[in-house]
């Protein structure tokens, strides 16, 4: 409801591109409130989840608040961040002077409707955040879909000028959609597919509820099959398993939250890994966890999600 | 001061050398469950065919050899190390509520860990060995010399006060890394709990040289500590030198306090309630509290560890909160049933 609202009010905004630069600039945010300003904002702090959507786009925000170091940051690899300032490199911080100085007229962050809070940490954007003395924070909400998250973002790049019909732009949504369809493609040639998400802890496996990740959603959609867990997910996304019982449940593939670049060694270091017939067969991809924000980084994802379900066995367990 | 010299005393000698065969087969016998129990059920069979003939193609076998076998030995050791560490630290502070975690070693050893994390980018559980040791003696360093400063050196109370106001130091600092750093959190938030989980052979042959040294050093201790426990003047008039014997306790309970601690993160109240029930079982001669306390507390210890296990299938409990939600009560019925024993 409230996103095709904005979609509708953005598109209105786009349509009207003589009258942008005189008529005050309004934008309906993933929370429900609507935020006005006097003129089309030109100088914007992004968290880096928004800066890894509208970066893209063709809107450079003068300032970044991330929650790592960029380079550790999976949101933001393989973006040109030239002459854009870094004003937070933890979560929940920001160098509050080095914010004022940039002046900005506003900052966009991500609304999680789950936590009723906004992308970048409470002190930082929340209702009594720092960055709020300084501009309005709005921005969409994470809901069930990445695509649906990019489209939004496209809806507010356009609301602040950009032109999105370039050949870059194009492109990177051609390949995106071509990476989409050969994903769908792989994986509605295997129903019988089942893979589940996991991070491996030391304590324990952790077993992801596809409801509480976009991506995820997003891949069920195109046609890959889910495993059945015990999860429900109103009371939570993740269930703790006992390494002792790590064949609980047995996938056709087993995809890796890939947000810590040795998850996958400190799997196949547990003993027991291998008792999940996937992991033994090698039947193991990569879940680009909550950070993909533009169609660059999705495809790139997909692609190699593609092999994995491609070179899998649908028949590897038997469906539970 | 209720205490006589402390002498062997034959009398009670017997039924407490009886006691203490009873508590090593009680030890056994919670690492014999702690073998066969787990998350997942195996049968004594296969636990057997496990141990005797092992099949690396085995699930099982592997559960038994890779998961039970070092959890277990390190839950023997760390627990043995804890307990030990606690009474040692409660003699010669002559302080009841001593443990690792008062005289700021926990702290220090977290301290480390997360630094480690959080500036160096760690995430092996073998190099968190090495910091948090590195770590405890840091602490415990520091708080021996910030105690030995004025006249007196370093007394009881002060060795506590500055303990503690370590840990409150150290603790501020911890928290404000982990708060404003999600990916150390997430490194440590799980170590920081205490457990027995997720831990191999190697860390138990990392650590093993310390605790062996520590726990001989403790038990070496024991004539001291009882010359300690009558009070210091006492103790000097019989000829026994305060500083030497405190150095060589402290020493002891950093290296025991500092190793349990890298091998299986800062586990509360056992260090503190196991000596306690030592000393409610054999009087005040630290000859029977130090073995006593290193017995009891790995069977607290793995049994927390077992009961974690079975608790919330298939998930497991961590052994620190297992402990923690039967320690505290445990700890406050045994403060209201009898005055704690003067130290």
């Amino acid at each position: 409801m409230h996103s095709a609202l904005k979609t509708l009010l953005a598109l209105v905004l786009a349509a009207t591109p003589l009258a942008v630069h005189a008529e005050p600039w309004t934008y309906t945010d993933g929370a429900g409130e609507t935020v006005t300003l006097d003129a089309v904002p030109q100088r914007i702090i992004a968290t880096e989840d928004a800066a890894a959507a509208l970066i893209p786009l063709g809107i450079r925000p003068v300032g970044i608040i991330a929650s790592s170091q960029p380079q550790d940051s999976r949101a933001l690899q393989g973006l040109d961040l030239t002459g854009i300032e870094m004003v937070g490199v933890a979560y929940n911080e920001v160098d509050i002077e080095k914010a004022a100085i940039l002046q900005p007229d506003l900052v966009i962050a991500e609304y999680w409707p789950g936590d009723r809070e906004w992308g970048g940490g409470p002190a930082v954007t929340g209702p009594d955040g720092q960055l709020r003395a300084l501009a309005p924070v709005t921005g969409p909400a994470q809901l069930d879909s990445v695509v649906g998250l990019i489209e939004e973002y496209e809806a507010l790049a356009t609301s602040f000028g950009a032109d999105l019909s370039t050949p870059e732009i194009a492109a990177a949504k051609a390949n995106f959609e071509r990476a989409r369809d050969a994903f769908s493609a792989a994986a509605k040639a295997k129903p019988n597919m089942t893979a589940l998400a996991v991070w491996p802890g030391d304590d324990g496996l952790w077993v992801a509820a596809p409801e509480g990740s976009a991506e995820l959603m997003d891949l069920k959609r195109w046609g890959l099959g889910f495993l059945k867990t015990g999860l429900n997910p109103d009371s939570g996304y993740w269930e703790t398993i006992s390494w002792e019982r790590s064949d609980t449940y047995q996938p056709d593939i087993i995809l890796i939250d890939n947000r810590k670049p040795t998850n996958r060694a400190s799997a196949e270091a547990k003993p027991t890994w291998t008792a999940m017939k996937a992991a033994a067969a090698g039947a193991i991809g990569e879940w680009p966890a909550y950070w993909l924000r533009n169609y660059t980084a999705y495809a790139g994802e997909l692609d190699k999600l593609t092999a994995v379900v491609s070179a899998a066995d649908e028949n590897l367990t038997t469906a539970q | 001061m209720t205490n006589v010299a402390p002498t062997f005393d034959a009398r009670h000698g017997a039924p407490l050398l009886l006691g203490l065969l009873g508590l090593v087969a009680l030890v056994l016998a919670i690492a014999f469950l702690s073998i066969t129990v787990g998350a997942r059920p195996v049968t004594l069979d296969t636990v057997w065919a496990a141990l005797t003939a092992y099949n690396p193609d085995s699930t099982d076998h592997r559960i038994i050899w890779e998961l039970r076998l070092p959890r277990t030995v390190i839950g023997l050791l760390v627990g043995a190390a804890l307990g030990l560490a606690g009474a040692v630290l409660q003699g010669a502070t002559r302080n009841p509520l001593a443990d690792p975690s008062i005289l700021g070693i926990h702290a220090g050893a977290a301290l480390f860990v997360v630094l480690g994390v959080a500036i160096l980018g760690i995430s092996q559980l073998s190099i968190y060995v090495w910091l948090a040791f590195a770590g405890a003696g840091a602490a415990m360093l520091i708080v021996y010399a910030v105690a030995s400063l004025g006249r007196d050196g370093a007394t009881p109370i002060k060795l506590a006060l500055a303990g503690a106001a370590m840990t409150a130091a150290l603790q501020s600092v911890i928290s404000a890394i982990l708060l404003t750093s999600p990916r150390t959190l997430d490194e440590v938030r799980f170590w920081q709990v205490g457990s027995l989980a997720g831990r191999n052979m190697d860390i138990v042959i990392q650590v093993a040289p310390f605790l062996a040294v520590g726990i001989i050093l403790a038990l070496a201790s024991a004539r001291l500590l009882d010359g300690l426990s009558m009070g210091e003047d006492v103790a000097r008039a019989l000829g026994q030198r305060i500083g030497l014997s405190r150095a060589i306790a402290g020493l002891a309970a950093v290296i025991l306090a500092g190793a349990s601690t890298a091998a299986a993160g800062p586990i509360a109240f056992v260090g503190l309630t196991m000596p306690h029930v030592a000393r409610a079982i054999t009087g005040p001669n630290y000859r029977w509290i130090l073995p006593y306390s290193m017995l009891l507390a790995p069977i607290l210890l793995l049994g927390a560890d077992i009961l974690g296990r079975i608790l919330a299938p298939p998930g497991e409990v961590q052994v620190g909160i297992v402990t923690a939600f039967l320690g505290a009560p445990f700890f406050i019925a045994l403060v209201r049933r009898r005055k704690l024993a003067s130290l």
